[in-house]
């Protein structure tokens, strides 16, 4: 069973000059048209972070009670989590949206869902900038906790890719599982501590049992391990539990869309 | 060597019935019923293979399973049952610029392209320049300008140089000679003739008999997705052409009762036979053909003469002859005229005879009493365009060099 997937992987590996012009095509399309090009990278997060401050602060009156400065938080959060649903949204459109090549040419499919997250790893990158620059503008040091940020980053990609090759394996067929998607990715913004941190979940009864079913959970507390200094609220085990449910997903994605990639063109 | 090998393919699609079956609750509600009624087979029990440097051309009508066929030997989809065998590197074009972004330039759409058709980047990097100068002078201007802004016919040529300068063992081609103008259809063809003269094996689906004709060495003829028949180009070719005139040629009226016509003037009889060369199993531009009627007269003392008039499937009429006017007894009636050969060029033409009476009066017109085509035939050429104009003479046309000084 594993040999089919280390074949898989194989196949891509030889194709990856496809694989890296497919992503240069992503990147390029996206950023050829908008006036302000990569701004939007830059523009977006800042946007969605003080909108939240705005609300938790003026409006909510929320205190957040773990100690570290909020501002770093959210953004962190929000990080996290754009690379998270932008990744999976993309992963998930991707045998659809590229259906013209699919239909026309061969090469292995897994190619279309790893090279569609080219953008948002950019867009988590240009974003990553932009947080170095709050820091320093908030007087706050960086982590040497910062060295794990790319396996936060592989974890992340991990449980969304995953999830997207899951639902582009069957979305080809019933594309009423696209609308489930914007939902996930919209509830799950809040019931992730993005804009939040698990300091009070932790004290509940039920954190573990919430970590399993959100595994998200476990990897935004360890962006923020990496990212914020003297980050406490990090604990590895429930990063453990993370990985192990995001290598698992990874690996259910993979076999079905072994199983079912042969049908994409006939349902297409 | 057979480089290719298909046992036994078929392909079976399932046909919905309304476009609404695609939902999550039909096809929940499949996995407890089978539903068998609304099966197709676009491919059925196909088998052949072929040597190396072989070109294969694949011929039938619409629906017959020919761009299914090409789909399972490039692998875009799995067939039902059956297995195949493909030894070497495919490339498969079945559309020109496969995957062209509309946003991305012409430059870099070569490079996309190209990868997408299989083509490595040093490929693509040492062949840039020739890539670029097949395309013509127009792309060169154009090179950084994105292809959303290019004319189909600068879109189509780029993707067909691209697409020229594959270098595959095996190519698989779907109509793509069918595009742009005719001096790019020249210069593309002479390029696929090119690639055809080299080892390489070629999969070939066309609309266009001249070229396969003059391309390929074997041909498949499928019908109703099943092999009709498989070998020689010309012996392949022959039947299916004779099979595709679909020629309405002869009328036989033993009764006057039920003889089409007025009171004055029936039918009897109308044939129109190409003088054929032996196995030959079809029309072309090379055969003479006589035209043949036998009319009933049933007034005495008229003086007739017949109109014959040849129209092209477009409703022109081409020519219009006449018989001399003559006094003839009521009885029966016999005209006959021989077409030269090489004198209509090749397309669908009817037939109407117009019987006159006093040299001005129509008595009747009988229209379309032929419906007939005539094939092309090319020996030698690399250009496999409609040969232009209703009539194809083959007058004497000498070119001398006069002198060798300006």
């Amino acid at each position: 069973m594993f040999a089919k997937y280390r074949s898989q992987i194989l196949e891509i590996v030889n194709d990856y000059e496809l694989l890296i012009i497919l992503a240069k095509r992503d990147i390029s399309v996206r950023y050829k048209q908008t006036y302000l090009g990569v701004a939007w990278a830059i523009i977006r997060p800042i946007l969605t972070m003080l909108v939240f401050l705005f609300a938790f602060k003026n409006v909510a009156k929320i205190k957040d009670f773990s100690g570290f400065p909020i501002q770093l938080v959210v953004f962190s959060g929000i990080l996290f989590w754009n690379l998270f649903a932008n990744t999976f949204q993309s992963v998930s459109n991707s045998i659809i949206t590229n259906g013209h090549l699919i239909s026309k040419v061969y090469f292995p499919r897994l190619i279309i869902c790893f090279s569609s997250t080219a953008v948002s790893i950019v867009d988590f990158l240009v974003g990553l900038i932009v947080y170095f620059f709050l820091v320093l503008g908030l007087n706050q040091g960086l982590s040497i906790h910062l060295l794990w940020l790319p396996l936060a980053v592989l974890i992340t990609l991990m449980i969304s890719v995953g999830l997207g090759i899951i639902f582009s394996s069957f979305s080809v067929k019933y594309r009423d599982l696209l609308q489930i998607i914007p939902l996930i990715v919209q509830y799950g913004f809040f019931v992730t501590p993005i804009v939040y941190t698990s300091s009070q979940l932790i004290e509940t009864k039920w954190y573990f049992y919430y970590t399993l079913i959100n595994p998200l959970a476990g990897i935004v507390e360890f962006f923020r391990y990496c990212l914020i200094d003297q980050y406490t609220l990090f604990d590895y085990k429930i990063l453990l539990i993370s990985i192990i449910i995001s290598s698992f997903v990874f690996l259910v994605g993979l076999f079905l869309f072994e199983k079912r990639e042969d049908t994409f063109v006939d349902n297409l | 060597m057979n480089v290719i090998e298909v046992n036994s393919i078929s392909k079976k699609y399932k046909v919905y019935a309304n476009p609404g079956s695609k939902s999550i609750k039909n096809g929940l509600s499949s996995l407890f019923k089978k539903d068998t009624l609304n099966e197709f087979w676009a491919i059925k029990d196909v088998n052949f293979s072929l040597n190396q440097g072989d070109k294969l051309g694949i011929v039938g009508n619409n629906g017959a399973g020919k761009s299914t066929m090409l789909k399972i030997l490039s692998k875009i989809t799995k067939p039902t049952s059956g297995s195949m065998s493909v030894k070497g590197k495919v490339a498969s074009l079945l559309e020109v610029g496969t995957g062209f972004h509309p946003e991305l330039t012409g430059r870099e759409n070569i490079f996309l392209n190209g990868a997408i058709l299989g083509m490595s980047k040093s490929d693509i990097n040492s062949q840039f320049d020739e890539i670029v100068e097949f395309a013509g002078d127009q792309i060169i201007r154009f090179l950084d300008t994105p292809v959303k802004r290019y004319s189909s016919g600068m879109y189509v040529r780029l993707g067909f140089a691209i697409a020229a300068h594959l270098n595959p063992e095996i190519l698989i081609i779907d109509e793509v000679l069918a595009v742009g103008d005719a001096d790019f259809q020249k210069k593309s063809l002479g390029k696929m003739k090119e690639v055809a003269s080299q080892e390489k094996t070629i999969l070939f689906v066309s609309h266009n008999l001249t070229a396969v004709s003059n391309l390929c060495n074997k041909t498949l003829h499928l019908e109703h997705g099943q092999v009709k028949q498989f070998g020689d180009t010309g012996d392949i070719l022959n039947n299916y052409m004779a099979s595709l005139q679909r020629n309405i040629l002869e009328h036989q009226y033993d009764s006057v009762n039920h003889a089409p016509g007025n009171d004055q003037v029936k039918l009897k009889f109308a044939k129109i036979s190409p003088n054929l060369f032996d196995e030959q199993g079809y029309w072309d531009v090379r055969n003479s053909f006589l035209i043949q009627f036998e009319f009933y007269l049933l007034i005495s003392k008229m003086s007739l003469n017949f109109s014959l008039h040849v129209f092209a499937s477009t409703g022109e009429c081409i020519f219009n002859l006449g018989t001399v006017p003559t006094l003839f007894q009521n009885g029966i009636i016999r005209t006959q005229v021989e077409i030269p050969s090489y004198f209509l060029n090749d397309g669908n033409y009817t037939v109407s005879l117009m019987v006159v009476k006093d040299k001005s009066i129509v008595v009747h017109n009988f229209e379309e009493v032929f419906n007939f085509e005539i094939a092309d035939f090319r020996e030698d050429t690399t250009w496999y365009g409609k040969w232009p104009g209703y009539v194809r003479p083959q007058f004497n046309f000498p070119v001398e060099q006069v002198s060798q000084t300006i």
